[in-house]
């Protein structure tokens, strides 16, 4: 049974691809078959793991079944770890899924064939909500939600909740979220985390700190767990990741 | 696509999971004069590449008894408290699982729920693992690099070492697994060419485990217990017999230990077919023995077929009770727990009785007796063997094609009003054309044998259903007394009376089905067929 688990947020720059490519590589690492698809057009997490943000034939072609997507696969630096790079024309999802015939289904279409394969499948999503959002919360079975502990933030969460519970047909994805580029001695955080914690269920109790260590992931492109495994950063992944897969 | 390839992929497609994951590989070995780090150097100065430091790993390598996985080109390792599934030429990881230490034989239940017996469950079936051989490796990996210094091929050096006892060591040839990365299959080809073409390594003829399994005299690729003989036409029928009997007698032989030792069911399930099978052919082809000798020995097989019975129709019934119980929904499943502990019971008691008869001095001499009469048969006198020294492929054709016809015989009798023993006995007819089939097919043309294996197959399912439902049933209905006196008998017996009920529908079902496929082996031009070609 493959679980899809979703990095997700209306905002930008709050950790999403970090969290994919670490608590990918942490389940890898532990033992699970991970597959981890890169649908930003940024290609971030494809830049982390030093792999080209490049799929032949474009985002369009595999959303409509026109190439096989386990053709496109890449192995990362990890045995158990692979990667559906980015691609630039992913930034016309929105438009290519709109062409097709059942445009929620459309991500769906692209894991199927693969899942047999993964225990987990993490989808590192852009961030917006749109018409590719859809698609993502039809194919994910958990949205998580990396969010940072102010008050904007806070409230992009309440509309993304409301809106699921509201817009999103059944079955709709759990909603997981964790804190993110938290800092503990900023007291605005602190209470942001109880406030929350308190207020909304889902929210996990590891908070992912905002460390120099995540910053340098993008300079030595790789996973901590590579480069400074026994940094706090490293181990916050390695307790989230344990608290994700237990709330599965 | 060659034949063992062919079977491996079908195995691993049953499997699955097995397919997706899979990385290309290849093994090379590595001569005596160059090291792995010394082939690591040589690799560096025509590639980027990356040591990692050496690490020694011991690992005991699991199988079944017919080396299923070894068929699949798969390993499955334990080191310390994990299982793993791999591919046996890459390592590359299919599933874990948590690995009971100690344990020295794993059936399917013993395993964690989860990827591992998911992968497995296809593969093994009822067959158990045991251990197979243990060997302690040095291994030295390397990785090839990209321009943005990310891994595309995989190396592992490995210098392995087979330990089949506690001291002893067997150095085995050491060798460099190239491993390609997904996605990167233009870079495997070319460090592959340099490995091959600069370092003129040569391609390693089989995984290491072969070469541990053959250090510590064990069997490469497990122990069959299918026949596989050739014969030839013109062969005399008294050498022919004993080539086949001979087989025979070694599957007996192979699979008596693991009877006896209870490893897994199809222990005394292949020793029990290799019996009938012997049966079968003493009886078909008795112009071949001399009379008096070949009496005694007919006697001794039926016992040892007799003593066998009981522990068998139990396995069965053991092995087939979770689909039957299964049948009956939540609630009674659970109603028929006293049966299964009952079963057990008996089977416990049954073995005992059963190991004590194979254990007697009495078998041991029967199949020490009759090996060394086998080996005399070709040079005894041919006064009372009228068909010992005739072609072969004449003898068998003679009894091919009467056994063939008495079926024919005896299947036209059958009507509805026909006792089910008129049944059985056309069944028990069947199993002996079958047999004298899978003896002598290759002696005939195939458009011949196949449709006339098939049509019998098919008929000897339903008869085989007619029957096995009837056993299963008196079964049943003979336990009923003591299921009544045990704790929750009550709500078992009840559950027991569905069962039989059941089995009773299909065992009719079974009956109604036997007119049609007996037509089809029947039919008027299968006869003249058979008839042409076995006279």
């Amino acid at each position: 049974m493959t679980t899809v688990v979703a990095l997700y947020n209306i905002k930008g720059g709050v950790g999403k691809t970090s969290a994919a490519v670490n608590l990918g590589w942490t389940a890898a690492e532990q033992g699970a078959r991970v597959l981890l698809w890169d649908l930003d057009p940024q290609g971030a997490a494809s830049y982390l793991l030093r792999i080209k943000p490049k799929v032949r034939g474009g985002g369009s072609k595999l959303v409509r079944g026109k190439s096989d997507p386990a053709a496109l696969l890449k192995g990362s630096d990890h045995e158990r770890l692979d990667l559906l790079p980015a691609d630039f024309s992913y930034r016309n999802m929105d438009l290519v899924l709109d062409a097709t015939k059942r445009p929620r289904r459309g991500l769906r279409r692209v894991i199927t064939p693969l899942a047999a394969d993964y225990d987990y499948v993490f989808l590192d999503c852009p961030p917006a909500i749109s018409l590719a959002s859809e698609s993502i919360f039809a194919t994910a079975d958990v949205l998580l939600v990396p969010l940072i502990p102010t008050p904007l933030s806070i409230r992009t969460y309440r509309q993304l909740r409301s809106f699921v519970a509201d817009e999103v047909p059944k079955p709709r994805p759990r909603i997981l979220a964790f804190f993110s580029m938290a800092d503990g001695r900023k007291t605005l955080h602190r209470s942001i985390m109880e406030e929350l914690r308190a207020e909304a269920d889902g929210v996990l109790a590891t908070a992912i700190p905002a460390a120099s260590d995540v910053e340098k992931m993008a300079l030595q492109r790789r996973a901590l767990a590579e480069f400074a495994p026994r940094g706090v950063a490293a181990k916050a992944y390695g307790t989230l990741w344990d608290e994700v897969r237990t709330g599965l | 696509m060659s034949g063992s390839r062919a079977r491996r992929d079908r195995l691993r497609g049953r499997a699955g999971r097995l397919q997706g994951m899979d990385a290309r590989g290849t093994q090379l070995l590595l001569p005596d004069d160059l090291s792995a780090s010394g082939a690591a150097d040589r690799l560096a100065g025509l590639v980027p590449v990356v040591t990692q430091a050496a690490h020694s790993i011991d690992r005991t390598f699991w199988d079944t008894f017919d080396g299923r996985l070894h068929a699949a080109g798969l390993a499955l390792a334990d080191a310390g408290n994990r299982l793993v599934l791999m591919d046996a030429t890459t390592y590359s990881e299919q599933a874990s699982g948590e690995h009971v230490r100690g344990a020295r034989r794993l059936l399917l239940v013993d395993l964690p729920a989860g990827a591992l017996r998911a992968a497995l469950a296809p593969i093994l079936e009822m067959r158990a693992l045991t251990p197979i051989a243990r060997v302690r490796s040095r291994l030295l990996p390397v990785n090839v690099l990209d321009d943005v210094g990310k891994i595309v091929v995989r190396l592992r050096a490995e210098e392995p070492t087979a330990l089949p006892g506690a001291k002893a060591k067997l150095a085995l040839r050491p060798r460099l697994h190239v491993i390609a990365v997904r996605g990167y299959d233009t870079e495997f080809d070319l460090v592959l060419a340099l490995l091959t073409g600069e370092l003129r390594l040569e391609a390693a003829p089989r995984p290491v485990l072969d070469d541990a399994v053959e250090a510590i005299g064990g069997a490469i690729g497990g122990t069959s217990s299918k026949l596989r003989v050739a014969l030839d036409p013109a062969d005399r029928a008294d050498a022919a017999a004993v080539t086949i009997l001979r087989r025979l007698l070694a599957i007996i032989e192979s699979n008596l230990p693991g009877t006896l030792a209870d490893v897994d069911s199809e222990f005394l399930h292949d020793l029990r077919v290799a019996v009938r099978r012997s049966r079968a052919l003493q009886r078909e082809l008795r112009g071949v023995f001399a009379p008096e000798p070949l009496r005694a020995f007919r006697d001794g097989f039926r016992e040892l077929q007799a003593v066998t019975g009981a522990t068998r129709d139990l396995d069965v019934q053991l092995l087939e009770f979770g689909e039957l119980a299964a049948g009956l929904g939540d609630g009674a499943a659970a109603d028929v727990a006293p049966l299964r502990r009952l079963l057990e019971l008996r089977l416990v008691a049954e073995r005992n009785k059963m190991v004590g008869a194979l254990r007697s001095r009495r078998t041991r001499a029967l199949l020490d007796n009759w090996g060394d009469f086998l080996d005399g048969l070709v040079l005894a006198t041919e006064v009372d063997r009228p068909d010992a020294a005739r072609p072969v492929a004449d003898v068998a054709a003679e009894r091919i094609g009467k056994v063939y016809l008495r079926m024919v015989k005896m299947g036209q009798a059958i009507d509805d009003d026909s006792p089910h023993e008129a049944l059985h006995d056309l069944r028990k007819k069947g199993k002996e054309l079958r047999y004298l089939l899978e003896f002598f097919s290759s002696l005939y043309p195939p458009d011949v044998v196949k449709p006339m294996v098939a049509t019998l197959k098919g008929l000897q399912d339903v008869l085989g259903r007619f029957q096995d439902r009837e056993v299963q049933a008196d079964l049943l209905r003979a336990l009923g007394d003591d299921i009544a006196a045990m704790e929750g008998g009550a709500a078992a017996l009840m559950a027991m009376g569905v069962l039989v009920e059941r089995l009773t529908e299909q065992q009719e079902q079974a009956r109604a089905e036997f007119a049609q496929s007996f037509e089809q082996f029947a039919a008027k031009p299968q006869r003249k067929v058979v008839a042409k070609t076995f006279g």
